[in-house]
């Protein structure tokens, strides 16, 4: 008979990678029908209980401890198998990748074995990296934090230091760079060209670029800063370094920057030196927040977007007029056409399917989407990371009526791989979804390059599929649609990505926004006054 | 421009990957020089006496 087994191994820890990794290797044995090896934080408690993989001895265990949630096809065969799950959790940690050339276990040993480096990457819990950012910074180098959780006393700390002394500290929290064409941390393979993007936004960097790379534009640098770089606590200190170095690289012909709303004296900062250290054109995009309008006689050279798919469309206007038509014709298709695909799409629906539900993985994209959905469907467009706190989600593994959730939130994430890794909390959420009788379009983003998961749309076909078969058993359809953030060019392809998706009926949009735009016509059958809809195409698709 | 990020958008990246493996791998593949250095929380029995240390010195 199948069994469900937890075994928790007190102050033991694997990050969430290597446990990924374990848990595939586990699941391939013989007589093992499912297993999960994850940290023992609420989050993975909460998953391991949806998958039916939690019992009291996993419930018991602690973020320090690491549980092991086996479910076999009879109990007999556990003698046998835990034995061999303890020998792979015991092997030494290098042993799971045997493709790296030298293990260092100190940053000393390092920097004296290997001379001239110029960049490290850090992705170690929060609390300790100021420690080791120091010691790197203090020899010269710049670094790339991806870890969040750091102190923002560390933060400003480490950012006063190296501002100081002429060094980059990206992050932390920052999930994206692009240094020298080269991906750091989550980045596409985009083509090299003219644009520097400062970025504090990690899947807003993504976007732009991916999208510049469509149009067939390239970029200088991509320097992602971190979130609360423009928080009033940090203000803005490498977000106006990183202008500052990109204004003053020959590289960089023009230059972009993207982020999340800053806290105003912030953003005034930013905007003042841009106004008045600065002589190259600039696209700013500063998400949700007012409009920014430049002085008269800087309103050639600095202009400002609301969505990223228009700061995209802004900056071929800028660099390259005569490739603005056709950028155009790619990325923003004519509203009347939009709004007839958008009626056919909708017309299988039932009158009950009221709802929209949208699975991001991408922060930046949900917040992009929340800005359009709140011009187009309304305020009450409930999140787990709303606009307005009124309407969070009481419970974020429960959708309520028109429902954006970002699966990369920490709520979700503690101790687990992002949703860009590993697709579980998402699959169990799209079939979730796909019985939710009022449910009429669910939209997903699936971002690729390096970092991410080498398949994402291939690890969530079966999903996909099971969760059209729910709708049909119910004599239902659901509208799915998608976003592929990701270039040719990256590990993943993102022509072959689009093709599976196609292939299992799902529509796909070049961006994310139009996206956006299309799920609120379905949803609203395309009843959305005329002058609204212009208002909102004007904005966000278009410049 | 300060000269140390000037040499940095010059010259070729040659990385030092502290945490995750799989920022090592994505660096290999694009034929970046990397190096990887393994992190494990230090053990709580060392930063009580580091911490008891710092608050004596």
């Amino acid at each position: 008979m199948e069994i469900v087994k937890n075994l928790v191994k007190m102050n033991f820890f694997r990050d969430s990678l290597q446990l990924m990794q374990l848990s595939e290797e586990v699941k391939k044995i013989d007589g093992v029908l499912d297993a999960a090896l994850v940290m023992g934080t609420d989050t993975n408690k909460e998953i391991l209980e949806r998958l039916n993989l939690l019992t009291s001895e996993g419930k018991a265990a602690t973020s320090n401890d690491l549980i092991l949630a086996i479910k076999v096809r009879d109990e007999s065969l556990l003698s046998r198998i835990i034995p061999v799950v303890e020998d792979m959790l015991m092997r030494p940690v290098t042993s799971l990748q045997p493709t790296i050339d030298k293990t260092y276990y100190t940053v000393e040993s390092a920097l004296d074995d290997v001379p001239n480096i110029n960049l490290a990457v850090i992705s170690i819990p929060g609390q300790h990296v100021k420690e080791v950012a120091l010691k790197l910074l203090e020899k010269g180098i710049h670094i790339h934090i991806f870890s969040d959780h750091v102190p923002i006393e560390d933060e400003v700390e480490l950012k006063k230091y190296a501002s100081e002394r002429g060094l980059l500290v990206l992050g932390p929290g920052a999930g994206t760079s692009i240094i020298n064409g080269k991906a750091i941390a989550f980045a596409n393979k985009v083509r090299r060209g003219p644009i520097g993007i400062v970025a504090a936004a990690g899947t807003g960097l993504q976007e732009v670029s991916v999208l510049l790379d469509r149009v067939g534009l390239g970029i200088s640098q991509g320097l992602g800063v971190g979130g609360n770089d423009v928080k009033e606590s940090v203000g803005g200190i490498m977000t106006i370094d990183c202008i500052k170095y990109l204004e003053q690289d020959e590289e960089t012909k023009a230059i972009m920057v993207v982020s999340k709303p800053p806290d105003t004296p912030v953003l005034k900062k930013i905007i003042k030196f841009i106004e008045e250290e600065t002589k190259k054109p600039f696209t700013l995009c500063f998400l949700g927040t007012k409009k920014y309008v430049p002085p008269k006689k800087l309103a050639k050279r600095i202009h400002s977007c609301r969505s990223l798919h228009a700061a995209v469309l802004d900056m071929v206007k800028f660099i390259n007029p005569e490739k603005y038509k056709d950028a155009k014709t790619s990325l923003s298709p004519k509203l009347s056409e939009l709004k007839k695909s958008c009626k056919m799409l909708s017309k299988n629906l039932k009158p009950g399917q009221k709802y929209l539900r949208a699975l991001y993985t991408g922060g930046t994209l949900m917040y992009e989407s929340l800005l359009i959905y709140r011009e187009l469907i309304g305020k009450d467009v409930y999140s787990n990371a709303p606009l307005d706190p009124r309407y969070k989600l009481e419970d974020p593994y429960k959708s309520y009526m028109h429902t954006v959730v970002d699966l990369g939130e920490e709520e979700f994430t503690a101790g687990r791989a992002h949703p860009m890794i590993d697709p579980t909390i998402r699959k169990i959420r799209l079939i979730e979804e796909a019985r939710d009788p009022e449910v009429a379009v669910i939209t997903l983003d699936f971002v690729l390059g390096y970092g991410a998961n080498p398949d994402p749309v291939g690890a969530m076909q079966d999903a996909i599929i099971e969760a059209k078969r729910i709708a049909e058993k119910d004599s239902r359809e659901i509208v799915m649609m998608a976003h592929v953030c990701g270039t040719e060019a990256d590990p993943q392809n993102s022509s072959i990505q689009e093709e599976k998706l196609k292939n299992l009926g799902v529509i796909v949009f070049p961006t994310n926004a139009l996206m956006v735009f299309a799920s609120a016509l379905v949803v609203k059958r395309c009843k959305i006054s005329d002058e609204k809809l212009r208002k909102a195409y004007k904005e966000f698709l278009d410049v | 421009m300060s000269e140390k990020v000037k040499k940095l958008f010059r010259e070729e990246l040659k990385v030092a990957n502290i945490g995750l493996e799989i920022f090592y791998r994505s660096l290999k593949d694009q034929a970046v020089e990397v190096v990887q250095i393994s992190w494990q929380p230090p053990p709580s029995l060392e930063r009580r006496l580091k911490e008891k240390l710092e608050k004596l010195l």
